[in-house]
């Protein structure tokens, strides 16, 4: 009995250390001003007025739709080209496809610091800056998932490969065919992966884009907390910080385990 | 293997294809580039000036660059800890019989995937020194209360802790994975022998789990060496400059100042430091196993 | 005879239709201008434009907002660089003028014959034209408006305090918050952030004040007024040391809530506080605070925004009409009257045109007498950054009381030199 209260009551509290905050900041935006700092969640004057002047003030809803259409376009580039070419990495034989590897692996140890600001010109110089594409094109590709899908496919069975190939289908039908479809974990750890990343990916947006219209979500908000376009008005920053958490707190809600699993599976693969 | 006809190999060609040119465009062209511009003076506006060695120069005397190197060395020396720590800590508690296991590893990763954005501004609210939420439960209980982002001393510590509140829930993921994986047999043949349950976790938890904890600080360093929006959002950088990382004196410098060729610059010399450090701390890991 | 009639409508008609032809090469004449992206100036610059449009048919003009959310200066460098420039933009900041200049991108003004009459018709003084001159000794924008920076404070709380006017030297001003203290009030508050821009609000009037005019360059060499500026570190070191000024951010307007006693804003914040402000607050304003042994007027930063031409301009006679249209006294008093913001003008408050709207905002004669004292930011380059040298020691000398004044103006200088040394 002893041991069991000493194992809960440390996960309890640390339960509450690590969800609390989010109740309490979900509960501040809905206070009015001079109540915001209390502790305790409910007040008699909860009220909605600090998300209207969100809403009002900063295109949250266009800035929501931004993020969902970069980090899709995104997840599903990553998905397609990153499977095509693990698979031409673990499939196929030709010469140079080490070669390839070992480049990859390369990719994955340079520091990001060193070619951020020549991409970003690279962006300028392509006209690309304040555009989707600016935003898209440096993440189209990404050498874990290629990495993953690689990985993942050695672990199919060539006779499924030979039977499909002697049926006729050319690779990329036995990629999308018959290999994909064996594929979902790896599927749903890199769209997971790249979709979370992408999301919450708040520096190159700051750099890419300055018009309000195609901002994304996290970037919206930092502009809009740090600019002082709330004032200082505290319930309206923690309400803006509330819409940003809503989607992806809600995708995890359903999707928790595929999170947690395909995180952890990284971890592992290294 | 089969052996693959030609006609596969041009195959295989095409569909490295697009890895390719994305890294032709996306990572040989910056690398290419920024050897370039970092002998050149540039506001992307007007025409690059070439100017030698000076941004190396000014490099060397840049006394504020120096310190932003630092300031993340500190955070990176207490948030690297404080994380291995805690996050063995749960991931122990989890490791055992309890129910509801995956409803507390939910909430302990719930900060993971919320966006740092969030997590910033929330915690900007905690340690808020008039009104915070910390500072009114120290209050509270009769303790004086704490000048969390105030405080030169204090700032980068409290940075160093929100990260770990933020990453923590990923590491006991990795940890706990980690400790599933070693075989009870062990332990009971350790008990057999009597061994106490610091023996128990000194002698054979430690050193099997010594390729996790690799891992935690590998990814730890090099996640926190990109530590940039929390003093953006948080501090600007102070007080007394004690929260300026090293990523945020280079932004400031491409995009406040506009001085593209010294910002490629420091970032060359950030991304040596970096691959110092790793290289460094691999072999003094490695070292610490055998 | 109703042949002929015909005919000559005929002819009448064509005649018209050719004509109108060529007034549309006339009014093929378009100049695009752009206004500041906040919703009164728009509205004014809508406003002028439509007046502008009427009275000259030949010449139309097309306003446009700069983008929101993005920084005017890089949209305007950018434009340069890619020749996408408009003819005339009204947000121009003095401190990015040498840019412009360096990438080639501004019509030197005063070589119009008439830009010496257009100066004088506006009574402006002649050091405050002086200090918007570039390098090379033109002047690439007209001085258009500014936001002088001055001492608010609160009136009752003076009064509660005993204070019968607010204070003119730093001795008078430490005086007062001692007795302010004693209330329990925090007498000033500034933002303690090292945020470059924010030593607008602190420094950089105070040291104008107190350097009777002079900025932080002459021409293109940093010359700060050592004296000056060290006895403006002293005495924010003082305010923040004996615990006048609080060490802290304050989430929610402190000024407005009675905890902080005097701040030190524009005209801007009078809207801002007709707006909030709790019944029977009152305020007022008065000139920055000098050190004891001033002479002279009280000068103070004055935030201008300039008016310019670019080069790229087709119609460089045209633009300058409407540039002379935009600073006229009709302009300026709808400047007054929609964007609460002072036309640097020396006549503002002898000018008839301008009595009316004075009389109705008596908080504003304070800031129109302060106009013609005002300076801005040197157009040298690198301010930005300068600026960012000068918060990070304000930050260790004044607010945590680190370094010594004669240090932090040293270090500043030191490392001025350096972002200079490096930018040449």
């Amino acid at each position: 009995m002893n041991r069991k209260i000493s194992t809960y009551i440390p996960l309890l509290i640390g339960a509450i250390f690590f969800a609390y905050p989010f109740l309490w900041m979900f509960f501040a935006s809905l206070k009015p001003e001079t109540q915001i700092s209390e502790l305790w969640l409910l007040s008699k004057n909860l009220n909605l007025k600090n998300y209207s002047i969100v809403f009002a003030k900063i295109p949250i809803l266009r800035a929501f739709f931004n993020s969902l259409l970069v980090s899709t376009t995104i997840t599903l580039s990553v998905i397609v080209f990153g499977s095509i070419v693990g698979y031409a990495l673990s499939r196929l034989n030709f010469k140079g496809r080490d070669f390839i590897l070992l480049l990859i692996l390369f990719t994955m140890m340079i520091p990001f610091q060193i070619t951020l600001i020549p991409t970003y010109v690279l962006i300028v110089k392509l006209g690309l800056v304040d555009s989707y594409a600016g935003l898209i094109f440096p993440g189209m590709m990404n050498s874990l998932a290629i990495l993953i899908f690689r990985g993942f496919f050695t672990t199919i069975p060539q006779s499924l490969i030979e039977s499909a190939r002697i049926d006729g289908c050319n690779n990329l039908q036995i990629l999308f065919k018959i290999i994909m479809p064996l594929s979902k974990p790896a599927v749903a750890t890199v769209g997971i992966l790249t979709f979370t990343s992408s999301w919450n990916e708040v520096l190159w947006p700051l750099i890419v884009i300055r018009s309000e219209k195609l901002m994304t979500m996290p970037q919206l908000v930092t502009i809009f907390v740090v600019g002082g376009q709330a004032g200082s008005q505290l319930g309206v920053q923690l309400a803006s910080a509330t819409l940003l958490a809503l989607p992806i707190i809600f995708a995890y809600v359903f999707l928790q385990r595929y999170f947690i699993e395909s995180l952890a599976r990284t971890g592992l693969k290294e | 293997m089969v052996k693959m006809s030609k006609v596969d190999s041009k195959a295989g060609y095409f569909m490295v294809m697009p890895y390719l040119i994305y890294f032709a465009a996306f990572i040989a062209y910056p690398l290419i580039f920024s050897f370039i511009l970092i002998f050149h003076r540039w506001n992307i506006v007007t025409p690059m000036e070439f100017i030698g060695l000076k941004n190396f120069v000014r490099l060397f005397k840049d006394e504020l660059f120096f310190k932003s190197i630092i300031n993340t060395l500190i955070f990176l020396s207490i948030h690297i800890p404080l994380q291995i720590v805690i996050a063995l800590f749960f991931a122990n508690l989890l490791n055992k019989q309890i129910k509801f296991r995956s409803l507390f590893r939910a909430l302990y990763f719930l900060p993971v995937v919320v966006s740092s954005v969030v997590v910033t501004i929330l915690w900007q609210q905690m340690y808020a020194y008039e009104t915070g939420l910390i500072n009114q439960v120290l209050s509270g209980f009769g303790f004086k209360k704490i000048p969390w982002l105030v405080s030169p001393e204090i700032a980068m510590p409290s940075i160093a802790v929100m990260a770990t509140w933020k990453n923590v829930g990923f590491y006991i993921v990795l940890f706990l994975a980690g400790l599933q994986s070693i075989p009870n047999e062990l332990y009971e043949v350790a008990e057999i022998d009597g061994a106490s349950s610091f023996q128990k976790f000194y002698r054979i938890t430690l050193p099997l789990l010594n390729p996790t904890v690799v891992l935690v600080i590998v990814l730890s360093t090099i996640g926190g060496f990109s530590l940039f929006i929390e003093p953006y959002i948080l501090t600007g950088g102070g007080p007394l400059d004690s929260t300026l990382s090293a990523m945020l004196y280079i932004y400031n410098q491409a995009f406040y100042f506009n001085h593209m060729g010294y910002a490629a610059t420091l970032g060359f010399f950030f991304a040596l430091v970096i691959l110092v450090v790793v290289i460094a701390q691999r072999k003094f890991i490695e070292r610490e196993v055998y | 005879m109703r042949f002929f009639l015909v005919l000559s409508l005929l002819f009448f008609v064509l005649g018209c239709s050719f004509e109108r032809k060529d007034d549309k090469d006339q009014a093929n004449k378009k100049l695009k201008y752009w206004c500041a992206p906040n919703p009164e100036e728009i509205e004014l610059a809508k406003i002028l434009v439509d007046k502008w449009n009427r009275l000259h048919p030949e010449i139309q003009v097309e306003v446009q907002p700069l983008p929101a959310g993005q920084s005017s200066e890089e949209v305007l460098l950018s434009a340069i660089a890619g020749r996408t420039t408009p003819d005339v933009c009204s947000n121009i900041w003095p401190g990015a003028i040498s840019e412009y200049t360096k990438a080639g991108g501004l019509v030197a003004l005063d070589e119009f014959e008439d830009f010496d009459s257009l100066v004088n018709a506006r009574r402006i003084p002649v050091e405050l034209l002086e200090s918007f001159k570039s390098g090379d000794g033109h002047i690439y924008q007209l001085p258009w408006k500014t936001n002088p920076i001055m001492l608010l404070y609160n009136v009752k709380i003076f009064k509660e305090a005993g204070l019968e006017r607010p204070p003119r030297t730093y001795s008078e001003f430490f005086e007062a918050c001692e007795k302010i203290k004693q209330l329990g009030i925090f007498p000033g508050y500034t933002d303690i952030r090292p945020i470059w821009w924010q030593r607008f609000f602190d420094f950089y009037p105070f040291y104008i004040a107190s350097s009777g005019g002079k900025t932080l360059f002459k021409g293109e060499n940093f010359d700060i007024d050592y004296n000056s500026a060290v006895k403006v570190f002293e005495f924010f070191r003082t305010c923040f040391k004996m615990g006048y000024f609080p060490i802290t951010n304050f989430q929610v307007d402190p000024f407005l809530t009675g905890k902080v006693a005097m701040r030190f804003t524009g005209p801007w914040t009078i809207a801002y506080l007709e707006r909030n402000k709790p019944d029977g607050f009152e305020y007022d304003f008065a000139p920055i605070p000098v050190p004891n042994d001033h002479q002279g007027k009280v000068y103070t930063y004055g935030d201008p925004k300039n008016i310019a031409i670019f080069s790229t301009t087709k119609y460089k006679r045209e633009a300058w009409e409407f540039v002379k249209f935009l600073v006229s006294e009709y302009s300026d008093s709808l400047l007054l009257e929609i964007c609460n913001q002072l036309p640097i003008r020396g006549d503002l408050l002898e000018n008839r045109k301008f009595t009316g709207y004075f009389n109705r905002n008596l908080k504003m004669k304070v800031f129109a007498q302060q106009t013609p004292f005002t300076r801005g930011i040197d157009s040298g380059v690198e301010m930005k950054e300068i600026f960012d040298a000068i918060s990070r020691e304000f930050e260790a000398c004044a607010v945590y009381g680190v370094k010594s004044p004669e240090e932090a103006v040293r270090n500043l200088i030191k490392r001025s030199k350096i972002i200079l040394e490096w930018s040449k």
